[in-house]
């Protein structure tokens, strides 16, 4: 393979953008509500140069109040699970883990649905009401990251495999712990927890949390990628990696950090979306090699891909009802992981 | 070779762009809507939920996301001003030719929004919280209510008739609603009330929580749900049922052969086999309108009246007309286990997701 240069890499990514781009205006094409592509590229054109007064309000609002934001907000979820996986993968060099392995969306979940307890007890201003529940969901995601990191320590530093276990372990029981919990949940809590389980982006959400989200992704996947090239060496074990002059425990603390937090901040908006972050990082690796360097970008805007596909196909197929983004990712990544794995031991 | 870990991260940039470009999409999208000051004739007023929202006078184009507030709707004869209703909206039968928009949990944004509504009814009970904060955030008046007695629920439907510009209507309705239940009032006056069990859900065996418009229902009906639960859809422990030993059991449902088929299937399982009530063939089989909090829950009530205490309306012709006594004598021949299979009624198990 031809050495990675700065050229390839921009080259690489560029193209992958100009994907994500066309999906995006498929996506923002397709939904319940029919719009013309012409209709839709005019409009965007005028958006863009500030004319918009001219643009109906039915396309106004159904295309950019309902359908952009909601996909932006995929975008964002897509890359945060896709960076979090491929990090997880290279810090624990296990090719299954994900995300979530580590316990992390288990804790979001414990934490949104006591908020959503806790909704009904307070008296919350509408503004408060909207994010409580994100909020929650990134409480219980930040205490199970500390608590597994915990768990994870020996003799003063991460050990990946006592991670690993400790982060299972801890998914299990804070599953048995949402499990009690709902079995104790009244109807129309009951019904938000379902749908935050199962994934959903149909909500939309503040703003100011939008940025927010984009503001944190950008900030952890920045220190994940400062370390990209650590990460290569770490893939020859971390024994050899440390005599390479690599500083093994600081790069898994800001690896295990940043990708968690990526995960806590995407969980806390989406619920448990799952296979993204599994999935996309290994098609990643199919299709430009296992250097961190090109993996991590391209795991971002294949993320973001994806997502915004899965989710297209969830206000799709059986509108006028929206499925969960989640059963969607579930449904098409099992046999595809599947055909990876054979595919890869032919 | 550069060292491109220090460059600026190129997804980043897309990411950074995307919401340049909803900022300002989302200001100028704003900018565009008309703004309430040019909308006629708006007022404040106070949903169940204790939200203030400002709402047409008179409004002319409604969406309801809930079968129950659809109901409503066609009981005050303002169904011209309904545009839009959900997949489950199946009562009255013309209800199902209103254009849908999609389920009443997860409706679809982009199929309301073409509607035009000026207001848009929901219920607390069965939508959620998501669906009312993502209609404020596009702009989309919406009105909640949430009735937990038959009281309230008449009182709410009188609400909705004033909010929707028909108070007359209301009140009419209301009166004689109210005028049916005090009959039946004076009517089982004195008569012990039957002890008897709700079966929302024989598998695993949910019945209804003092707390819900059900068991109010229920004690209209000169009944009285044998479960002390403050949850609303409590599952039930068989023991404890056994032991609390229902005069009757309750079963809500379209079909009442569905529903004998359904008794008779119980009657083989272990457990169940040692309730009197099952023993003896006592069981209630009425309308699955119990189920939604609309004006036809007092034929309902009625319909239970007249099955749980057939004696006192024997002498003078009761309003309710297919009123049948609790069925003692026409209990179908027992199935064979097998039937349990199907058996906790496909159709309650809709009904229970559809229903409210």
């Amino acid at each position: 393979m031809r050495p990675l240069t700065l050229t390839r890499l921009l080259l690489r990514c560029t193209m992958l953008l100009g994907v994500l781009f066309v999906v995006v205006v498929i996506a923002l094409k397709l939904g319940a509500v029919q719009v013309s592509l012409y209709g839709l590229g005019r409009d965007l054109v005028r958006v863009l140069l500030g004319h918009s007064s001219g643009i109906s309000t039915d396309y106004g609002m159904i295309v950019m109040d309902i359908r952009l934001p909601r996909i932006l907000l995929g975008i964002v979820v897509g890359a945060s699970l896709s960076v979090a996986g491929a990090s997880f993968q290279a810090l624990l060099r296990n090719p299954l883990a994900d995300p979530y392995v580590l316990g992390v969306s288990s804790g979001a979940a414990v934490g949104a649905i006591l908020a959503l307890i806790a909704e009904n007890d307070l008296a919350l201003s509408p503004e408060m009401a909207g994010v409580i529940t994100p909020l929650g969901a990134f409480l219980g995601a930040a205490i199970t990251i500390a608590a597994v990191y915990l768990l994870g320590l020996r003799d003063g530093q991460i050990d990946s495999s006592t991670l690993l276990l400790g982060g299972i372990i801890t998914a299990s029981f804070l599953s048995a712990v949402i499990i009690f919990l709902m079995s104790t949940l009244g109807g129309s809590n009951l019904r938000g927890t379902v749908f935050w389980l199962m994934g959903d982006l149909s909500t939309p959400q503040p703003r100011s949390l939008l940025y927010l989200l984009s503001f944190g992704f950008l900030v952890a996947a920045g220190a994940i990628y400062t370390t990209a090239a650590d990460l290569n060496l770490l893939l020859a074990g971390e024994k050899e990696a440390m005599h390479l002059g690599v500083d093994v425990p600081r790069v898994r603390i800001v690896v295990y950090l940043a990708a968690s937090i990526l995960t806590g901040l995407a969980v806390s908006v989406s619920g448990t979306i799952g296979y993204v972050g599994l999935l996309v990082p290994h098609l990643m690796r199919l299709i430009f090699g296992s250097d961190h360097r090109m993996l991590l970008p391209a795991s971002a805007i294949g993320g973001a891909i994806v997502l915004v596909i899965a989710d297209t196909l969830a206000r799709t197929v059986a509108a006028p009802s929206d499925l969960s983004v989640g059963a969607v990712t579930a449904l098409v990544g099992a046999p595809f992981f599947i055909y990876l794995l054979r595919r890869r031991n032919a | 070779m550069p060292r491109i870990a220090s460059i600026l991260k190129v997804p980043a940039v897309g990411v950074a762009l995307g919401f340049a470009f909803l900022s300002t999409a989302q200001s100028s999208a704003q900018a565009t809507a008309p703004s309430a000051a040019t909308q006629p004739a708006t007022h404040e007023v106070v949903d169940e939920m204790g939200r203030s929202v400002r709402v047409p006078v008179s409004p002319s184009r409604v969406v309801s996301l809930a079968p129950s507030l659809t109901e409503t709707v066609y009981a005050l004869g303002l169904q011209g001003h309904l545009v839009g209703d959900t997949e489950y909206c199946d009562y009255p039968p013309e209800a199902r030719k209103k254009p849908k928009v999609g389920g009443a949990i997860n409706p679809n944004l982009e199929e309301i929004v073409a509607l035009h509504p000026d207001l848009v009814l929901v219920t607390k009970s069965l939508n959620r919280l998501e669906t009312v904060r993502a209609l404020d955030v596009l702009g989309i008046p919406s009105y909640a209510t949430d009735p937990h007695t038959v009281e309230e629920i008449i009182s709410s439907t009188q609400k909705l008739a004033d909010l929707l510009g028909a108070p007359v209507a209301g009140k009419t309705l209301s009166v004689e609603l109210q005028n049916r239940l005090a009959t039946l009032e004076t009517r089982l006056a004195g008569i012990p009330p039957t002890r008897v069990l709700f079966i929302v859900w024989t598998e695993p065996l949910m019945s209804v929580g003092k707390d819900t418009f059900i068991a109010d229902a229920l004690r209209k009906a000169g009944a009285v749900s044998i479960v002390d639960s403050t949850r609303d859809w409590p599952q039930m422990n068989l023991e404890e049922v056994v032991r609390l030993q229902p005069d009757c059991l309750v079963f809500a449902s379209s079909h009442s052969e569905a529903a004998a088929r359904d008794f008779a299937a119980l009657a083989d399982r272990p457990g169940w086999r040692l309730l009197e009530a099952v023993h003896n063939h006592h069981y209630a089989v009425i309308s699955d309108a119990v189920n939604r909090p609309a004006p036809r829950i007092v034929s309902a009530i009625e319909e239970l009246a007249h099955q749980l205490h057939p004696a006192v309306f024997q002498e003078t012709g009761a309003p309710g007309k297919d009123a049948s006594p609790v069925r003692e004598p026409t209990l179908p021949p027992a199935k064979p286990a097998a039937a349990w299979l199907r058996a906790p009624a496909s159709t309650m198990a809709t009904e229970f997701s559809c229903a409210l």
